[in-house]
């Protein structure tokens, strides 16, 4: 059980991330689901900043300060950039698993975190890994699964960065002393990765007039058409 | 024990007497937030004076199912305050008559007689709104159930007394994540089960859209009063299970004295007043859903409350 | 500091195609910098197979024998690439004005590739692999067709979501090392050194998360599913750097996480590897089959060798470890000489169907004879480096008592052969279904198709003094001894 008013927040932030990531796989407003993702970037920065105080570690306050300024500030900022307006007011309205199912996938995903780390929970006994761990590991499967999922360009994006805000969540409790430049690195990555996507996204919608990039299918093998 | 009895009396007496003032406030607020003025917080007191004055209309194809409903409606969520803590946080006389499981059933009871009685006049609406408060009811169910278990299942017993004292033990238990996931499971399931929205409007006349109010729709006279009343009885019960088992036994009595029990009578006001603040909050800011997205709502707060259950199973959160 | 110029200077170059009055020169300076590039690593590789290492900056920039392979090839690769796209860029239809950022990206994406190798701080690798699949998603999609857009975003989505999971893989990493020594700076020869105090589920976890990782990235079954989309609608020289340097480089990363974990005696992985190798090579085979576009074909050919690299590796033992540091050097010296010819056979005909080609030979002997030359390399016939290197892999194998995998590589590497000259056969002769080419192809395609067959035809035969002991040096980094 977590033994300090911080430790015990951060827990609370975890079961809130866990929310979040139900939440991005639930949402069918793309407006929705980008909301979501600053949500939890926010609460993985105030995680960071809770375990840094209770530790004292400049590196994890650093670390919510590049979150929060990398993902809740910069990334919604060069998506509006990139991409029009009317990218945002699209809603999906028919996603390749209904919302119910996909709830319960999503589920299953964290129950099988919780399975999957269980070993390695079992032998450390520092009481924030044990909350970090698995639900670090449940919002990269989640947001591996809502990547899949989902047929709009922007959702998928989001999804990969939320796999991002999982593998860091997990990694504040169990690699806190991260060069700092590693982290600066992956933040300046992470930006680049919204660049790059975002760049394709208008591309694809200039020239096919559609944004259900997921939708794209002429290249494929056929595999009954020999010689 | 004389005093148990009269406290568990006092408990039966404040959720009769302040039921309808609570919907009053609630209903004051919502109109407040809107900019209106709004009806005056005792309103239902006096609807519910003037429909006992008046006579009732029985349709002859009813069967005594429909006489005996209102009867049940009012009943029954006395039954469940016998049950929860509401003033105090000790176990009282029949604390132990019946767990959380026997409050869900008794509830249950009510609802069943209403969709009964709601099918017994013949009347098309009442079919309809009776269906569809059932599907409400079913898609609740598992998380009631899961909520239950849960919560059972961290402080080792069900009997809500025992069950509130284990919970909000120590900051570290009010903190987990298995905590604050079942209050919010809970709370959706709240909303599910006393008809606010976002699950169904309690201030629409349209019955064609109506769920829960549908269920009130053929009486008159006495028994129309009983169901009102029954109605915002049930509502004041959840909201008690909800503040006093779940979230914090802030204001509960814990003397044994009188004076103290008298005391938490406008401590507990006090908290049931702010849970209303949050409810006028979500309810003006949330549109109704439409029929076929219930399974969504209620899909998730299913999801939430086994998210819940599993991460107070595996060791150390 | 000769590690330090390596990098700086495509970044410069990079730098110089955006201004303005240099823009028209974008190609010069871009051939200039991978020249500068290639010298630079040759003088490096020779530093190291006197010293066995050289220091750029110590913790930060450094490379051994693995690491000086990987640059050399890179570096090669880059430059006869970068001169190949001359001709070929403007011989297609692209708008002159667009191409600085094409050269821009290019020289970013160099930057990228050799930084993978010179990097000793292992999450800075993790960085350095995701600049590698940005710039290269951007060069994807250079040419805004529907098919290039949809190769572009699927493997933007693939390749990028491994991202997440392979850092989760180096955070576990960081984890398993800060328990065992404290420090918190990790090299690969730290972590070499470490390996065997470290916990090895957390290693074995570590290494499972970055497989799956970079894997994708790597073209690794089941998660190759985006390469022959990339590889074929990506303009030529982008292919010949994609499908020669850039699916090995991270696969070089997972060799190094092999090889740690091969060091902790606790962890035994040596068997899935193989597994997992062989999966790739047999899903790759079968495709092979039925491929209608020649781009696909050779870019399904290098799951294949992924898939080979991969199961050598997984062998373990010193003559298999040679023969997969081998295979990485022929691979990539013959893949990107396949798809340059592959270049020229579009620019001449405009179509990538291997049914619309027929009677290469009569249409343009030099394209048909260089298909047939590069085709029986990359397939892996004798007398082409590629079937050296398999062939040691194979004997490898026997040696220590594998049969069942020899056999299995051995039909899977037959299947692929037969399938590639099926197709190439029937590209090459018959009636021809365009008029005999008349122009000449341009200077620098042809100049660079010739060059890359040099080391190609050379390998086979006799391999130099320094390269033979750069491969052993790189053999002996990735076997940890």
């Amino acid at each position: 059980m977590p033994t300090s008013t911080p430790e015990a927040l951060n827990t609370l932030g975890a079961g809130l991330i866990l929310i979040s990531a139900f939440a991005m796989v639930a949402t069918r407003q793309v407006q929705g689901v980008v909301r979501f993702f600053v949500l939890q970037s926010l609460l993985l920065a105030a995680s960071s900043f809770l375990l840094g105080y209770d530790r004292n570690s400049v590196h994890l306050w650093t670390l919510g300060g590049i979150t929060i300024a990398a993902k809740v500030v910069a990334i919604p900022w060069v998506l509006r950039r990139l991409l029009p307006g009317d990218f945002y007011e699209r809603r999906e309205i028919s996603q390749a698993i209904n919302i119910p199912a996909s709830l319960l996938l999503a589920l299953l995903l964290a129950v099988a975190s919780e399975f999957l780390t269980g070993p390695l929970v079992m032998a450390t006994r520092d009481p924030v890994v044990r909350v970090n761990l698995p639900i670090g590991l449940a919002g990269v499967l989640i947001g591996a699964y809502s990547l899949i999922a989902r047929r709009e360009a922007i959702p998928q994006l989001i999804g990969i960065l939320a796999m991002e805000n999982g593998a860091f969540f997990a990694g504040i409790a169990i690699a806190p002393e991260l060069p700092i430049i590693a982290e600066l690195a992956v933040a300046m990555d992470v930006i680049l990765i919204a660049v790059v996507v975002g760049l394709l996204t208008r591309n694809i919608r200039q020239t096919l007039g559609t944004t259900e990039a997921g939708a794209l299918s002429e290249l494929k093998e056929d595999p009954l058409a020999w010689r | 024990m004389i005093e148990t009895i009269t406290y568990n009396t006092f408990q039966v007496l404040f959720v009769v007497a302040f039921a309808p003032l609570y919907a009053g406030v609630l209903s004051r607020l919502k109109e407040m937030v809107q900019s209106k003025r709004g009806p005056s917080i005792f309103q239902p007191y006096w609807d519910i004076w003037k429909l006992f004055h008046k006579d009732e209309v029985v349709s002859e194809e009813t069967t005594s199912i429909f006489r005996v409903t209102p009867y049940l409606a009012f009943v029954m969520p006395i039954f469940v305050t016998i049950l929860i803590p509401v003033l105090t946080d000790y176990p009282l006389a029949f604390a132990f008559m019946g767990d959380m499981l026997a409050g869900g059933f008794f509830l249950g009871l009510a609802g069943f007689f209403a969709a009964l009685a709601a099918v017994d006049t013949g009347n098309p609406y009442g079919p309809m709104g009776a269906s569809r408060t059932r599907m409400v009811g079913f898609l609740a169910e598992p998380v009631f159930m899961i909520v239950f278990f849960t919560v059972s299942f961290v402080a080792q017993s069900t009997i809500p007394y025992i069950v509130q004292q284990k919970w909000v033990a120590s900051v570290g238990a009010f903190f987990s994540p298995a905590h604050i996931l079942l209050l919010i499971a809970f709370l959706m399931l709240i909303l599910a089960e006393g008809g606010k929205i976002p699950v169904d409007n309690p201030s629409g006349h349209f019955e064609l859209a109506m769920i829960d109010e549908s269920k009130g729709l053929e009486f008159s006279g006495r028994g129309a009063a009983l169901m009102k009343w029954g109605g915002q009885m049930k509502f004041l019960v959840l909201t008690c299970i909800f503040l006093n088992v779940l979230v914090a036994p802030w204001g509960l009595a814990h003397g044994q004295f009188i004076v103290d029990v008298l005391a938490a009578v406008p401590l507990i006001l006090f908290k049931v007043f702010l849970f209303t603040l949050v409810l006028v909050a979500i309810e003006s800011s949330l549109a109704k859903l439409r029929l076929f997205r219930i399974s969504e709502f209620l899909g998730a707060a299913f999801i939430i409350s086994v998210a819940a259950m599993v991460s107070s199973i595996f060791p150390g959160a | 500091m000769a590690l330090i110029a390596i990098l700086a200077i495509p970044l410069l170059a990079a730098l110089l195609c955006w201004v303005r009055p240099l823009r028209r020169v974008a190609w010069g300076i871009t051939v200039a910098s991978a020249g500068t590039v290639f010298a630079l690593g040759a003088y490096v590789s020779v530093e190291v197979i006197a010293s066995k290492r050289v220091v750029g900056a110590p913790g930060w920039f450094e490379a051994d024998g693995l690491s000086v392979l990987m640059l050399v090839l890179v570096s090669f690769v880059l430059a006869l690439a970068s001169v190949f796209a001359g001709g070929y860029m403007r011989h297609g239809e692209h708008k002159g004005n667009r191409l600085w950022w094409f050269y821009s990206n290019y020289n970013l994406l160099s930057f990228a590739l050799l930084a993978v190798p010179s990097l000793a701080e292992v999450n800075l690798v993790w960085v350095a692999v995701e600049l590698i699949t940005l710039f290269s998603v951007l060069l994807v999609g250079f040419e805004n067709t529907s098919s290039a857009l949809e190769a572009a975003w699927k493997f933007a989505v693939l390749t990028i979501m491994g991202a997440p999971i392979a850092l989760f893989g180096f955070f576990t990493l960081f984890w398993a090392y800060r328990s065992a020594t404290g420090g918190s700076w990790e090299t690969w020869e730290g972590l070499r050194t470490a390996a065997s105090s470290m916990d090895p589920n957390l290693l074995k976890l570590s290494f499972l998360l970055v497989f799956v990782g970079f894997g994708a990235k790597s073209g690794l079954a089941p998660m190759h599913t985006w390469l022959p989309d990339a590889h074929s609608q990506a303009p030529t020289p982008v292919c010949a750097v994609l499908s020669g340097v850039k699916t090995t480089v991270p696969l070089y990363v997972i060799l190094r996480f092999l090889s740690i974990v091969l060091a902790s005696p606790a962890a035994r992985l040596g068997n899935w590897m193989v597994v997992l190798g062989l999966i790739s090579v047999g899903i790759a085979a079968f495709l092979l089959l039925q491929v209608r576009d020649y781009k696909r074909m050779f870019a399904y050919s290098t799951v294949e060798h992924m898939g080979v690299i991969l199961t050598a590796a997984g062998l373990a033992t010193q003559a298999s470890d040679f023969g997969a540091v081998s295979q990485m050097l022929n691979h990539a010296v013959t893949k990107s000489l396949c798809f340059y010819v592959a270049g020229v056979i579009l620019l001449v005909l405009s179509t990538r169907e291997i049914q619309s080609v027929r009677g290469l030979f009569r249409i343009s002997p030099f394209a048909g004879s260089m298909l047939v030359l590069c085709s029986l390399a990359i397939a892996g016939a004798p007398p082409f480096p590629i079937f050296l290197s398999e062939f040691s892999i194979l004997s490898a194998g026997m040696r220590i008592g594998q049969y069942t995998v020899v056999a299995i590589l051995g039909t899977l590497i037959v299947i692929a052969f037969v399938a590639i000259m099926l197709h190439v056969n029937g590209m090459v002769f018959g009636k021809p279904t365009a008029p005999r080419l008349t122009e000449a192809l341009p200077a620098s395609c042809r100049f660079a198709v010739l060059v890359a067959a040099a080391p190609v035809v050379l390998l086979g035969v006799y391999i130099p003094a320094p390269v033979h002991d750069l491969l052993q040096l790189a053999a002996q980094q990735l076997g940890g001894r």
